[in-house]
């Protein structure tokens, strides 16, 4: 690989209320490397420090250990560089804001004049094919479509990282894996790289390179599975290798679970 | 609707004498203290009190207009004060623990003792060259009251966006002005539409009673005085002077539910 990684966590901590008797080890001695280009998606049970995970390589919070670099910088130089657009599980449009207008957000903060943001934003609409809804207001369209919308705004200014969490995480099943082929399709043709949250294993598997599964109190990641499927088609879903890789993950979402307990009782 | 209930109860209270099984009714129903619609309408159209020219309508009218300017300017004066307190409180944790509670009991003086003292001070006061005049005093205690309900109301709204939200913008390394205009003021516009309705209706009543105090000739409030004592022969003439005050309360409303209208209507109906 040539060029710095895209994301690169060496050792990193998290502690929230540190020496207070609601201390929480939200993540314990993270290593995570992401080269540019890849798609890793975090995995693992509710309240193991995914979010934290991800708010942390975003500069939305400090670490309380351990260094970060995306993009071969420190994580505020990126977040100041916009190197990253994030996405999260609401979609969290501006109700005030036209859809287009929503989309131009991030190009109105960088300063973009007038023409270049309706050129662009008319774009991203196209991108996530909704082109005829640029004037209306979010809560005229759907979970679905807002979701999209809200994935056209963190590609808006071409940053080369994803950040995303859980951001199919309230769609229904159907809404669900159209919604991956089509971020499968766009990542492609945009060359993103994207470190991706999710509850969902066959998500995961579907969308992923690397699997990263991860284990709670404290939050750590216990196993990474690779996954190589070739392209993504809607055959890719009833491919062998897809269950096979399915029940990979899970035994190591189990496993990293038994291991917790086993790993208590020699404490002991 | 409002005159026929008046009619009723006031032919009630005759009929009964005021009295109901031995209770007082809550308000005396004779001539003079509930002069019948009729008689107070007609009291618009009669000559002025001693020595002024004109009608009582005319000077209900003249009165309600020179009022509603000095609750207007009041209520505008208010609200930028309001929201910069809001702002502030916003934007500095300190300051917000520090201020909130005076802001509160800034509210509990009670109106008729804050009136004189805002008068006294003001004539006391001198800018540059410009001398303090009567007027400002009633504008002051206007933007008094109604800065109030705009400072809480717009706090509420300026601290609404969701945690989410907020990191969508430190995503973008936005700054905090650029957080304030883009997220929260938009987002503070519903929780400041009551706010401004709560303002504007302390703004009349402020300017009402500071008319009173503060000795301002020309307003309702005055006019209202005025009458009382003067034509204690014809209560009628008081009430024409509450209904021009009511009248300028609804026009004040009137007002700001249409720049309600105007902020809301690109709002989902739900969240309003
Ligand atoms: N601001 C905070 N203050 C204190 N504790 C926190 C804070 N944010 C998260 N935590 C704690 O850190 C741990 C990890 O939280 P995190 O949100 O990263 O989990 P998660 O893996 O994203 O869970 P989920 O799958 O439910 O979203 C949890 O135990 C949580 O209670
Ligand atoms: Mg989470």
């Amino acid at each position: 690989m040539s060029g710095p990684a895209a994301v690169e966590c060496r050792g990193v901590c998290k502690i929230f209320n540190q020496g207070k008797p609601n201390q929480v080890d939200a993540l314990i001695d993270v290593d995570l490397t992401v080269e540019a280009g890849e798609f890793v998606s975090l995995i693992g049970p509710s309240g193991c420090g995914k979010s934290t995970l991800l708010r942390v390589v975003a500069d939305l919070l400090p670490p309380s250990g351990g260094s970060i670099a995306v993009n071969g910088k420190t994580a505020r130089q990126a977040r100041l560089d916009f190197d990253y657009g994030m996405a999260f599980q609401q979609a969290g449009l501006f109700e005030w804001r036209k859809v287009i207008k929503n989309i131009e957000l991030p190009m109105e903060l960088r300063g973009w004049d007038r023409s270049k943001r309706s050129a662009r934003s008319r774009e991203m609409l196209e991108l996530v094919k909704l082109p005829e809804f640029g004037d209306n207001y979010p809560w005229e369209l759907s979970g679905g479509m807002q979701q999209r919308i809200a994935i056209a705004r963190a590609l808006a200014v071409d940053p080369p990282l994803l950040l995303m969490d859980e951001p199919f995480g309230a769609l229904d099943e159907m809404t669900r894996e159209h919604m991956q082929a089509e971020l499968t399709r766009i990542c492609a043709s945009t060359h993103k790289t994207v470190v991706f949250v999710t509850h969902s294993i066959p998500e995961a598997v579907y969308l992923s390179n690397r699997v990263v599964v991860m284990s709670p109190r404290p939050g750590r990641i216990t196993t990474v599975i690779n996954v190589d499927l070739g392209e993504r088609s809607e055959d890719t879903r009833e491919d062998g290798e897809f269950f096979k890789k399915i029940t990979e993950v899970r035994e190591a979402l189990r496993g990293g679970e038994l291991g917790a307990t086993a790993r208590g009782i020699e404490d002991r | 609707m409002f005159a026929a209930l008046w009619e009723a109860y006031k032919a009630f209270g005759r009929a009964v004498d005021d009295h109901v099984f031995g209770w007082r009714l809550p308000a005396h129903t004779d001539d003079a203290s509930m002069p019948h619609i009729s008689t107070i309408l007609g009291s618009f159209s009669k000559a002025e009190v001693r020595g002024r020219p004109g009608i009582v309508g005319g000077a209900v009218l003249s009165g309600s207009w020179f009022t509603l300017r000095l609750a207007v300017t009041g209520l505008i004066v208010g609200f930028v004060v309001g929201m910069a307190l809001a702002i502030i409180m916003c934007r500095f944790t300190l300051v917000r623990r520090a201020w909130l509670p005076y802001v509160v009991l800034s509210q509990t003086v009670p109106l008729i003792a804050l009136a004189p003292l805002i008068v006294g001070w003001g004539n006391r006061l001198k800018i540059g060259s410009v001398h303090w005049q009567p007027w400002m005093s009633v504008t002051g205690m206007s933007a008094y009251l109604a800065f109030f309900p705009i400072a809480v109301g717009a706090l509420r709204g300026l601290q609404s966006p969701k945690e989410q939200s907020l990191e969508l913008m430190d995503s973008y390394a936005a700054s905090w002005t650029q957080t304030l205009l883009k997220l929260r003021l938009p987002a503070a516009v519903p929780y400041l539409l009551p706010a401004v309705k709560l303002g504007a209706a302390a703004a009349v009543v402020g300017a009402i009673v500071a008319e009173l105090s503060a000795g301002v000739s020309g307003g309702v409030g005055r006019l209202i005085l005025d009458y009382f004592q003067k034509a204690t022969g014809d209560p009628a003439r008081v009430f024409t002077a509450f209904i021009g005050a009511a009248v300028l309360g609804l026009v004040v409303a009137a007002g700001v539910n249409g720049l309600e209208l105007v902020l809301t209507r690109h709002r989902p109906k739900a969240a309003l």
